[in-house]
């Protein structure tokens, strides 16, 4: 039964026009539109040295790692990231409103990012500072362990600057590789592909929500047709999820071909990461397909509208079409983009960009996974003994 | 004989509009029974109660003697429903709809590839098997849809309305379908406001009219409810008032209407009604083009009932 309907659910999919021109034509289209608009700024483009304001004060004057971090990333060289001003508070707004910085950095009780506006360079600002917060952290972790360990010895002695070396030689080999990455890959083109890949993953709720609306009864005559078969829905929807899930696939992988072989893109050394970001992402677009196909009691086109909306607001919130709106839900309501799939894409595609470690890219797919499999829970729990008020 | 359907006190309402109303009714083991009644009389909303598609407010179902529910996978097994919309894949051809809708109720592929073949046998779609439905007529569509849900062999067949704007060579050969299921063994529900049909293939009727029986029996006994034994038509060139009045004293007489130049004379009983009425009508002049007499069909038992034509 699961391969009886998987096979007519592939059959049906494969040959609907208007479904293959979105799932694999569109992308590709995309693709092609992306390389034409690109390519020559992708050309001229040249890394410049970033302007930026360091607020002089007793915290940051305490906090020596900061101040080392900032003067590696400074240091005059093939490898400069920034050019930095200390200065006052007021100096920095000043500078800062004659835009002859991108930002600058405060910092009290916390660390604080001020920019001019969204952009390439206000990004690579934000996600050094915040690696270099992250790797602030991973060291007061490890120094208090390591500090424990020692006391927990008889007569124990406690070398601190030795310690203190051993961490800061490993972080900064760190921020050195982050640094790496960050001048090699980085590109506008790169941002819009991985955006599209992205895209790509989430329209396939597109795909599992017209297989999903042919088992249900309120929506079409095929749906009450397979509704009053001996055969419970979920068992139905099963081989037709997979199926759906097969089509999708099939579009993601002439889209990586086509861009890889044809338009020459370079995904560099992360291929592998990016195939399972887009694997996953694919099962939470089509989860969310399958949520709105359920709970949604609309007409199918309604239901396409409301899919689509849902999608490209969570693409817009997790900066898909400008960076600064990612940062803006992060500050202020995190939870979102912790719930949010399109979140969860982008910020996989941006980790691999500018994290060393692949620990923020693990928890992404985690978390991708976790939501694919509670939206589809959900879903198929919605759709047991289903019985209408009107059809 | 066995009841295959049980329907007591069936109640359906959508907010204030009550689209069945306390309907009871059974249907034996091998009997084509017909819901007949005008668009929106409850007909199709009485077989989505049935299939466990609506809910409903009061009422019960049974179906082979056992309460119908959503997941009452075993008596939907013996369920075969053709739906008066087309219900089948724009993508798959012909055979693949029929294999797809038969594979969800037979899993052995030797049988199933039997059944399809029977089933398009049955609807006559032979030479259509790789044809798309887009690709077929608005008759060959519904011998497709009809193909579909019979396919599996159910022993309980609904057929909603399964003829509607069908061509009549199309519509013979699904009348010749339905009675050779009947023939086979297959129980039959069958919603028409199509007359006609019902009286060809119906053994029991039962006449529905917003959401409620009005009248339910074999054809004869639903005539005799009418109190009408002969229907005369005359298209006439005139006729005066006076000699209308002259017929209405016929004593069988049960109505006379005149509707543009045809008159309609409804008889209670009695014989010779068409020599006396051409009688009357030579007597007084009156000139007609055409006469006939006809015994009283659904339509008149229906328009006795409510006041209102079938098709209304």
């Amino acid at each position: 039964m699961f391969w009886h309907n998987f096979k007519y659910s592939f059959k049906t999919l494969i040959r609907n026009k208007t479904l293959l021109f979105w799932t694999f034509a569109f992308p590709i289209l995309l693709g092609i539109f992306f390389h034409m608009a690109f390519s020559d700024i992708e050309k001229s483009e040249t890394f410049d040295v970033i302007d930026i304001a360091i607020v002089e004060n007793n915290t940051f004057h305490q906090n020596k790692f900061f101040q080392k971090t900032f003067e590696a990333f400074s240091q005059k060289g093939e490898n400069q990231v920034f050019h930095i001003q200390y200065v006052s508070l007021k100096k920095a707004k000043d500078l800062l409103k004659k835009e002859q910085i991108i930002g600058y950095l405060q910092m009290d009780d916390e660390v604080h990012i001020v920019v001019h506006s969204s952009g390439v360079q206000e990004t690579i600002f934000k996600y050094i500072v915040d690696e270099v917060i992250s790797n602030q952290k991973m060291i007061e972790d490890l120094a208090s362990n390591e500090i424990g360990q020692e006391y927990s010895k008889e007569n124990a002695t406690i070398d601190y600057n030795k310690i203190y070396a051993e961490i800061t030689k490993l972080v900064y080999s760190d921020t050195e590789s982050l640094d790496n990455v960050s001048k090699t890959n980085l590109s506008y083109t790169m941002i819009e592909y991985y955006t599209l890949i992205a895209m790509a993953c989430l329209y396939g709720g597109v795909i599992s929500m017209f297989v999903t609306n042919y088992k249900l009864a309120n929506m079409n005559c095929v749906g009450k047709r397979t509704s009053i078969s001996p055969i419970s829905k979920i068992k139905i929807l099963t081989g037709s999820l997979l199926a759906s899930y097969v089509v999708q696939m099939i579009g993601l992988a002439l889209l990586f071909i086509f861009t890889i072989f044809v338009l020459k893109v370079d995904y560099g050394e992360h291929i592998l990461p990016i195939f399972i970001l887009a694997i996953t992402g694919s099962l939470a677009g089509l989860s969310l397909g399958i949520v709105v196909a359920t709970f949604v009691k609309a007409g199918e086109n309604t239901k396409t509208g409301i899919l689509i909306a849902i999608t490209m607001l969570g693409c817009f919130l997790s900066g898909m079409m400008g960076i600064t709106m990612k940062y803006i839900i992060d500050k202020n309501i995190p939870i979102i983009n912790k719930i949010n799939p399109a979140s969860m894409i982008t910020d996989g595609f941006y980790s691999l960009y500018y994290y060393p470690t692949f620990h923020r890219f693990i928890f992404n797919v985690v978390s991708l996974v976790i939501f694919s499999i509670l939206m589809i829970f959900l879903s198929l729990q919605g759709l047991r003994r289903q019985k209408y008020d009107s059809i | 004989m066995k009841k295959i359907i049980e329907v007591k006190n069936l109640t359906k309402e959508y907010k204030k509009l009550k689209a069945i109303d306390h309907l009871s009714f059974e249907v034996k083991e091998g009997e084509i029974l017909g819901l007949l009644g005008p668009n929106g009389s409850g007909k199709t909303t009485t077989i989505n109660c049935l299939l466990s598609l609506l809910k409903f407010q009061e009422g019960t179902i049974k179906i082979f003697g056992k309460d119908m529910h959503p997941n009452s996978y075993e008596l939907k097994r013996k369920i075969g429903v053709v739906f008066q919309e087309i219900a089948v894949f724009e993508e798959l051809t012909v055979y693949e709809n029929i294999d797809y809708f038969c594979g969800l109720y037979i899993s052995d592929k030797e049988t199933r590839k039997k059944y399809i073949e029977d089933a398009i046998q049955l609807v006559g779609l032979e030479n259509y098997k790789k044809f798309y439905p887009k690709q077929l007529s608005g008759g060959l569509l519904r011998r497709l849809n009809i193909a579909c849900g019979i396919a599996h062999k159910p022993k309980l067949i609904f057929l909603d309305e399964p003829t509607v704007a069908v061509d009549p060579q199309s519509r013979n050969n699904i009348l010749e379908g339905i009675k050779r299921l009947r023939d086979s063994g297959a129980t039959i529900v069958y919603t028409t406001h199509y007359m006609e049909e019902v009286e060809i293939l119906c053994d029991r009727i039962i006449i529905l009219d917003k959401g409620k029986i009005l009248a339910q029996g074999t054809s004869t006994e639903l005539k005799e409810l009418a109190n009408i034994d002969e229907k005369i038509t005359v298209e006439v060139e005139k006729i005066s008032e006076k000699v209308i009045d002259k017929i209405k004293r016929f004593p069988t007489i049960h109505e006379v209407n005149l509707n543009m130049n045809t008159l309609i004379v409804t008889y209670k009983k009695g014989q010779d009604n068409l020599g006396k009425l051409i009688d009357c009508l030579k007597d007084n002049k009156v000139v007609y083009s055409k006469i006939f007499s006809e015994r009283p069909t659904l339509n008149d038992v229906f328009l006795s009932l409510t006041g209102k034509e079938l098709r209304d």
